[in-house]
């Protein structure tokens, strides 16, 4: 775009500007996670390693972080996929209704998470699935599949709908023409649905707190030390689970900018 | 194959150091191998401070859901099928709902060193019900004004009269939850049974309660209870105790807890066995286990927050072992120590309504805040 | 003869494509939901929820003048978010889509979705240091003559706790739309002598209307129904509807009455949604 220079310089500071905001609660996590004192406060009175210790040293973290990453990865692949069908079905068909169902998909994010925990565990306990990792998974599905819905549609919606109907014309299955059309143009966008929905389940506190009975994820186990003992452990863990998605993303970005810069998009 | 893991988890404890994730894995696996005793509980009450000699002793790996209130402790116990907790740890005042809705097994007094405790806690009302026992008291702690010493003296918080002090405007703090909060509140009014107010008694608690709502800085549930306190955003809590400023004097915050001149309250703590439970036997050597010496001292330093304790032998070895401690806690000799404000009938013990539905209380508290 | 087969495979190709969310949410959302406005009337005694058809949950809720104020605040504050979290996004959409270059857009673009990855609660309990008494920031407020005390138990912290939850998504969303924007259209409009802000307003606002609208909208739902920023973050001292509902459960309970308030907040936002919707894929 046209822009002068002071235009560009203006929204690359207020950009800076946005970065900083979101990441001066991160870096603060990784200082005061090396601290000695119980409590957060300033000034800071000496270093320490000693809640990572506690932290690592504590079976139940331990476990939490298994789970979690147990759940994560099933959860963001089938999350994916579902929220494919439905953006896909409602790119490509049309039926009495679609509109309606195109809105139900969408419904689960709009439900408080205090809510659907609340319904959730009502409705699995009395079918008898609650208090297990599967609970954990079910529930979690159902939150993020809109999340990767609402980001495959938005890239269909840029794609022209006649491309996969002239593909048929030109002799292709409707296999074939999905294959041939719509993947490559999608394959992005399901990556990113991908590392949304992953980045749904790893975050998600609420609901898995009230369905996951004895079991945690390390985002649960985060709300029971800030609701029953603030301790820099929080902080630990916090900076420890920065590090993993922090690798995740770097490595998501290798592989699509490579693709991008092939694609020159 | 048992012999092994026993004596490879031996090792893991005599060495002490910090597990790594390298480490972690087997100590999971191990802890497949070995009984699991579950238990719901406030938080603190399954950690290494105060269970590892028991798993150890027993061979046993407990693993507790935390939960925060009573009430959510029954929501818990209501969505879980029989069974899955084989150790509750409550609240006295909750123990006859734990009762009434079936969700703790009878237990027999004979199975536990009664005759250790104060007398006063020989027959302990919310824990007996019919003449049978149902949970077995573990610790307990008073309620009054908690403050920060360098903004509010020890005299200045001998009545609660200092809450709508100008001084501390937007400097009061409440524990989120309208039971312990409105209970001290009810003592200031004067009413002698705190929890059994009639209509005219209940309505003037309500505007007593309202006065208060312009000094008030915020609600907070535990953990902002203590960061409030400790970074000094919040001067005086109403309603809580040692429980809190315990722990922030460990970690060298000038804080204490006054019982006002009006009187204060009393929580206790207590173990049951769940019903259902295929562990009871195990579970009930949980219970003796606590209300032993051993475990008696323990309970009273747990690193979650200190609290007096009812065992007599209990008390010996904290004057002797930990003498400093117990005196902040009431527990030495001569007069008054916690059992004489208790005998004094300054301390009242923390109940659910009477004559008011508890949820008219919480409707009355959800008004509060937000207006 | 090939048709009925033809017809048949199409059968096939379109119910893969159709069945598996409806299936999965009709068994997992739909029936929790279900179970929920059952729920709200039915009854609590003892302690024990007792199935009944009663309206009593209903008529108490909302005639509970704590609930409207609630109400109205949860409200207000949210469509707050979803304005401030907008206005902060759109320079860093902007430059993402027009000025970086294709390296450096996806690495800005990365740099805002791993906020999204870290756990909401730890970064709203981080942001406790810098506002607190003594904290960062009213130390560096202090340094330039302004004494400001304690920042945080105010509607300005909760602001700052749901723009930390909302940002990333809103910037992710927009980006989008910026970045699939057909730039022909811009220069066709530069060539036709239209100045920037005329191209901003008139060529590039409305063709990104849709992500524009989403990351509102998105921004708004979030903050609606959360409870972290009003608790840790507003001192617990300005409940919305999320902190209703955990009083009202933890109130003997009381689930037929925070199915009430449930299904209300359900509602309102299924209203919110439905119309933003509209204007987003509204065609001209």
């Amino acid at each position: 775009m046209h822009l002068s220079q002071a235009t560009r310089i203006i929204l690359m500071v207020l950009c800076a500007g946005a970065l900083a905001f979101l990441y001066a609660p991160i870096m603060t996590n990784f200082v005061f996670s090396l601290t000695a004192d119980r409590f957060p406060t300033l000034p800071i009175s000496g270093f320490s390693t000693q809640w990572y210790e506690l932290a690592f040293g504590d079976d139940l973290v331990i476990r939490a972080l298994l789970n979690t990453a147990l759940v994560a990865l099933i959860v963001a692949p089938l999350s994916t996929f579902l929220g494919f069908t439905a953006a896909y079905t409602d790119y490509r068909f049309n039926f009495v209704g679609k509109k309606l169902l195109m809105v139900f998909a969408l419904l689960p994010p709009l439900v408080p998470l205090v809510v659907s925990g609340l319904a959730m565990l009502a409705y699995l306990s009395r079918v008898g699935l609650s208090g297990n990792l599967s609970a954990i998974v079910i529930s979690q599905i159902v939150l993020a599949s809109p999340f990767a819905m609402a980001i495959i549609r938005l890239r269909l919606s840029q794609i022209d709908g006649d491309l996969e109907f002239a593909a048929q014309n030109l002799g292709a299955s409707n296999w074939r023409a999905f294959w041939e059309v719509i993947i490559p143009l999608t394959k992005t966008s399901v990556f990113a649905a991908f590392l949304l929905s992953f980045a749904v389940s790893f975050d998600e506190y609420a609901v898995t707190w009230f369905v996951g009975g004895l079991n945690e994820t390390a985002s649960v186990r985060v709300l029971s030390f800030l609701q029953s003992a603030v301790s820099p452990r929080i902080n630990a863990i916090g900076s420890f689970t920065f590090v993993v998605s922090m690798s995740l993303i770097l490595c998501a970005q290798f592989i699509t900018l490579r693709r991008f810069s092939k694609e020159k998009l | 194959m048992v012999q092994k893991f026993s004596c490879s988890r031996r090792l893991f404890i005599k060495s002490g150091a910090a597990a790594t994730g390298a480490l972690a894995m087997p100590n999971i696996l191990r802890a497949q191998t070995i009984t699991e005793l579950t238990m719901l509980a406030w938080y603190g009450q399954a950690e290494p401070d105060a269970v590892a000699e028991f798993e150890e002793l027993n061979r046993v790996k407990i693993t507790p859901k935390y939960y925060v209130g009573g009430e959510q402790m029954l929501a818990l116990l209501s969505q879980s099928p029989r069974g899955t907790y084989d150790l509750v740890h409550a609240d006295a005042e909750y123990v006859h709902q734990l009762v009434a809705a079936d969700f703790v097994e009878q237990l027999n007094p004979s199975d536990y060193p009664l005759d250790d405790f104060f007398h006063e806690f020989h027959k302990f009302p919310g824990h007996w019900v019919d003449d049978k026992l149902y949970a077995m008291i573990s610790r307990f702690g008073f309620l009054g004004i908690s403050h920060n010493l360098d903004a509010v003296s020890r005299k200045e918080a001998s009545s609660y009269k200092l809450l709508w002090d100008t001084k501390l405007k937007d400097k009061i703090g409440h524990f989120d939850w309208h039971l312990p909060n409105l209970g001290v509140l009810s003592q200031y009014n004067g009413n002698e049974a705190p929890f059994n107010l009639s209509e005219a008694g209940w309505s003037k608690l309500k505007e007593t309660t309202l006065e208060l709502k312009p000094q008030v800085r915020g609600f907070y549930d535990y953990g902002g209870v203590l960061s409030s306190l400790k970074s000094g955003e919040v001067s005086v809590m109403p309603g809580i105790g040692e429980w809190i400023t315990g722990v922030l004097r460990r970690d060298g915050a000038n804080v204490t807890t006054t019982i006002p001149e009006e009187g204060g309250l009393q929580f206790t703590e207590s173990f049951s066995i769940g019903k259902g439970s295929r562990k009871a036997e195990l579970a009930r050597k949980f219970i003796q286990y606590m209300a032993g010496p051993e475990g008696q001292f323990r309970l009273a330093n747990l690193n979650v927050f200190p609290a007096v304790i009812p065992s007599k032998r209990g008390w010996k070895r904290m004057i002797e072992e930990r003498p400093e401690d117990a005196r902040h806690l009431g527990m030495f000799e001569g007069s008054g120590n916690a059992m004489d404000l208790i005998r004094a009938g300054r301390i009242k013990i923390r109940k659910l309504p009477v004559q008011q539905d508890l949820a008219d209380w919480n409707d009355f508290w959800s008004e509060y805040k937000s207006t | 003869m090939q048709k009925p087969a033809l017809s048949a495979r199409r059968l096939l190709y379109s119910s893969f494509w159709v069945s598996p969310l409806p299936f999965w949410l009709t068994l997992f959302f739909l029936g929790p939901l279900l179970l929920l406005v059952w729920l709200s009337f039915w009854d609590v005694r003892n302690f024990v929820l007792q199935p009944d058809f009663q309206l009593d949950n209903w008529v108490k809720i909302l005639s509970a003048n704590y609930f409207w104020q609630a109400y109205g605040r949860t409200f207000l504050g949210a469509s707050c978010v979803a304005a401030i979290a907008s206005l902060l996004a759109l320079p860093c959409s902007l430059a993402i889509g027009f000025i970086l270059s294709t390296r450096a857009k996806l690495t800005v673009l990365g740099l805002f979705v791993v906020p999204f990855f870290t756990s909401y609660l730890v970064r709203v309990y981080s942001w406790q240091i810098y506002l607190t008494d003594n904290g960062v920031i009213s130390n560096l407020l202090a340094a330039i003559g302004l004494e400001t005390g304690s920042l945080l138990s105010s509607k300005f912290a909760m602001q700052v706790g749901y723009v930390t939850l909302t940002l990333p998504l809103v910037v992710v969303i927009q980006s989008i739309s910026m970045l699939s924007f057909d730039r022909t259209l811009i220069n066709a409009a530069y060539n036709l002598g239209c100045g920037p802000v005329r191209v901003f307003f008139s060529v590039l606002l409305p063709g990104t209307r849709a992500g524009l609208i989403l990351g509102a909208l998105f921004a708004f739902i979030f903050s609606f129904g959360d409870f972290v920023s009003p608790t840790y973050m507003g001192g617990g001292k300005f409940p919305t509807l999320a902190i209703l509902i955990t009083d009202t459960v933890k109130s003997g309970q009381q689930w037929p009455r925070a199915a009430v308030i449930a299904i209300v907040m359900i509602g309102t936002l299924l209203i919110v949604a439905l119309t933003s919707l509209k204007l987003a894929y509204r065609r001209k």
